[in-house]
């Protein structure tokens, strides 16, 4: 009898052991690749911070080729047929980005975008990249208020609100129908961020790897870590034009990084006028044109034109945007300064 | 190395596209003065022109004439409203409508098709650009009674001229740009004293002092038999142009009286040394459609 409960108690040890075992091997079971593929927004999920008010489950492999093809070229084909253009004036590439532009993506520093710039050879535009907007949460932050007023106040929160303040105002163009909206955002879901495109340490990837048997402390960090690991919205800080007292004039401005913002800035829309109609080249004359202009308010000022831009009016629709400090900084305009006087003096 | 210089070109090119190395603005505006330039409209922009020539301003020096017709300014020698549209950044077309300077019609409707066939480009050492520029007119002035007249039109063809050129132009640095343009210019139907088609070889050159403002001269020579021929001279203008964003502002002086090659090359009986030159102008404004 005492044998036969022996027997019993060693099985259920066994048993037990077993179960418990196997229920190892399953946590243990979350590789590297599943960590690396892992959306960010489920881990986020996961980790309780719930999904984004613009969640979506998965994206169709067509409509995000259609959004892409709406955002490149304000157009694509629907049914055979080419739909009617967004806007005349702009196209979202114009202004944005597609790709990475951070090194570390939870930068927004001026200086570490002009530098990503260079090394792959970016345009350096005033509006935010759209890779990871998925993965945002606040849009028209700040001082965009200023510039939209009220439209901002739905747009901010709302990624698809914010998408078509954008198509309306900001492009000079008209609402998006919805299976063009679900089309883009079909876009940003399939370009949403994931573990493996955060610059992460070893332990939060380790946390990663082990989540479920994380405690709630560990889990509070790994959540923290991972939102700090990225941005969540992009600050928009207006300046005023400087004062000309103090302008520097490009005098110890970094005449290199001054041509790069001229090309991947400046002519990025006014080579050969192809969204304006001022035409900007490297050349003589243009530069002396701006030089003409350095000390006073005018549009032709560059302190001027980056701060505020142009308005879109009737008659003449295409417009230019702002560029915030975050996009473009003080030192920045010096190095642009330094290196226009250099090409009007060539 | 040179794999290595050709993958870098093409990678610059496939970047910034290839038009970012085209060279830019070698004339302001589709045209120089009076003809065209090689400059095209850009893809969906939609041009609307106005342009302008007033009346002789000292016909044969006479002083009173000046205050008599202020500067010729009373009078209009021709005046065109267009629409102008670019199909692609290459490709354009225009459609107008002028007074016609009555030697020998008037009421001209023109129509042309402009292509550009070559760009200077420092990329690819490309040294000039070159476009083809097709143009026709048609008068549908009330046809004359009299059989000895031009206007008289026995047939509606012979309402119809036209004209062909290649305009070549070269931008030498950041300032000066130089152009040639051979013509053949054919009108259907001439007067007894005339020939039904010439060839001509237009020149000019702009000389840009700022961004915004430059001069321009432009003359065409046209070949024709001064045996036959006996009153006509060979257009010449001189301008100057104050571009804006949006706008190109040109004022001009010339002998020539009207618009459209088939008008001021073969059909200019104006002497600018018996005073008979007079102001123009042009006004352009470009819409994005």
């Amino acid at each position: 009898m005492n044998k036969l409960l022996l027997i019993l108690l060693v099985s259920c040890v066994s048993v037990l052991l077993l179960i418990s075992t196997t229920g190892a091997a399953e946590i243990q079971k979350i590789s590297d690749d599943q960590v690396s593929n892992s959306s960010l927004e489920d881990v986020l999920s996961e980790l309780g911070l719930g999904k984004y008010t613009h969640s979506m489950n998965g994206y169709d492999e067509e409509k995000a080729k259609m959004g892409k093809d709406l955002i490149l070229n304000g157009r694509t084909r629907k049914e055979g047929k080419k739909s009617k253009r967004i806007s005349s004036y702009f196209v979202c590439t114009d202004c944005h980005n597609l790709g990475q532009e951070f090194k570390a993506l939870e930068s927004e520093d001026a200086s570490d975008r002009l530098t990503f710039s260079k090394e792959n050879g970016l345009p350096f535009l005033p509006g935010s990249t759209f890779y990871g907007i998925y993965n945002r949460t606040s849009f028209y932050n700040n001082d965009y208020v200023k510039k939209y007023g009220d439209l901002v106040t739905n747009a901010r929160d709302t990624l698809e609100n914010s998408v078509q303040l954008c198509a309306k105002y900001c492009s000079s163009g008209r609402y998006l129908k919805d299976w063009e909206l679900e089309a883009i955002m079909h876009y940003f879901k399939k370009n949403e961020l994931h573990i493996k495109d955060l610059d992460l340490s070893e332990a939060t990837l380790n946390s990663l790897r082990n989540m479920p048997t994380l405690s709630e402390t560990e889990r509070e960090t790994l959540k923290n870590e991972l939102m700090n690991s990225h941005r969540t919205s992009y600050s928009a800080t207006f300046l005023p034009t400087m004062d000309v007292n103090l302008r520097k004039f490009g005098e110890g401005g970094n005449v290199e990084n001054g041509k790069l913002i001229y090309n991947k800035s400046c002519l990025h829309c006014h080579a050969n006028r192809r969204v304006t109609y001022l035409n900007l080249d490297n050349d003589r004359l243009s530069a002396k044109m701006f030089v003409k202009n350095l000390k006073n308010y005018k549009d032709k000022s560059l302190y001027q034109i980056i701060r505020y831009g142009t308005y879109a009016k009737a008659g003449r629709k295409q417009y230019m945007p702002l560029y915030t400090e975050e996009k473009m900084s003080d030192d920045q305009i010096n190095d642009l300064v330094a290196y226009i006087k250099q090409l009007a003096n060539k | 190395m040179r794999l290595k210089n050709t993958l870098l070109a093409l990678s610059t090119i496939a970047f910034f596209g290839v038009q970012a190395q085209d060279v830019q603005e070698t004339f302001s505006g589709t045209r120089i003065l009076n003809g065209h330039s090689v400059e095209t409209l850009k893809k969906k922009t939609l041009q609307f022109r106005i342009e302008h020539r007033f009346g002789d301003m000292l016909p044969g020096w006479d002083a009173s004439e000046l205050a008599q017709s202020w500067l010729g300014f009373d009078q209009a020698s021709d005046i065109r409203f267009a629409f102008e549209y670019g199909i692609s950044d290459k490709l354009m077309i225009g459609l107008g409508r002028s007074k016609g300077t009555g030697l020998p019609y008037r009421s001209l409707i023109d129509g042309f098709a402009k292509y550009r066939i070559l760009t200077q480009n420092k990329t690819t050492k490309m040294p000039l650009s070159m476009t083809f520029i097709g143009t026709s007119t048609l008068s549908y002035m009330k046809a004359s009674p009299d059989v000895t007249q031009v206007q008289h039109f026995p047939k509606f063809a012979h309402r119809m001229a036209y004209c062909a050129q290649l305009n070549m132009a070269r931008k030498f640095g950041d300032r000066f740009s130089l152009a040639l343009m051979p013509t053949y210019v054919h009108r259907n139907y001439v007067d007894v004293n005339d020939v039904n088609g010439l060839f001509a070889l237009g020149a000019a050159f702009n000389l840009k002092f700022t961004k915004e403002m430059g001069i321009i001269a432009e003359y065409y020579h046209a070949f024709h038999d001064n045996t036959v021929r006996t009153n006509n001279f060979n257009s010449l203008s001189a301008g100057f142009e104050y571009a804006t964003n949006g706008h190109v502002f040109k004022v001009v002086m010339t002998n020539a009286k009207g618009f459209n090659e088939t008008q001021f090359i073969p059909g200019t009986y104006s002497d600018w040394l018996n005073g008979e030159f007079r102001l123009g102008f042009s006004i352009t404004r470009n819409f994005k459609l």
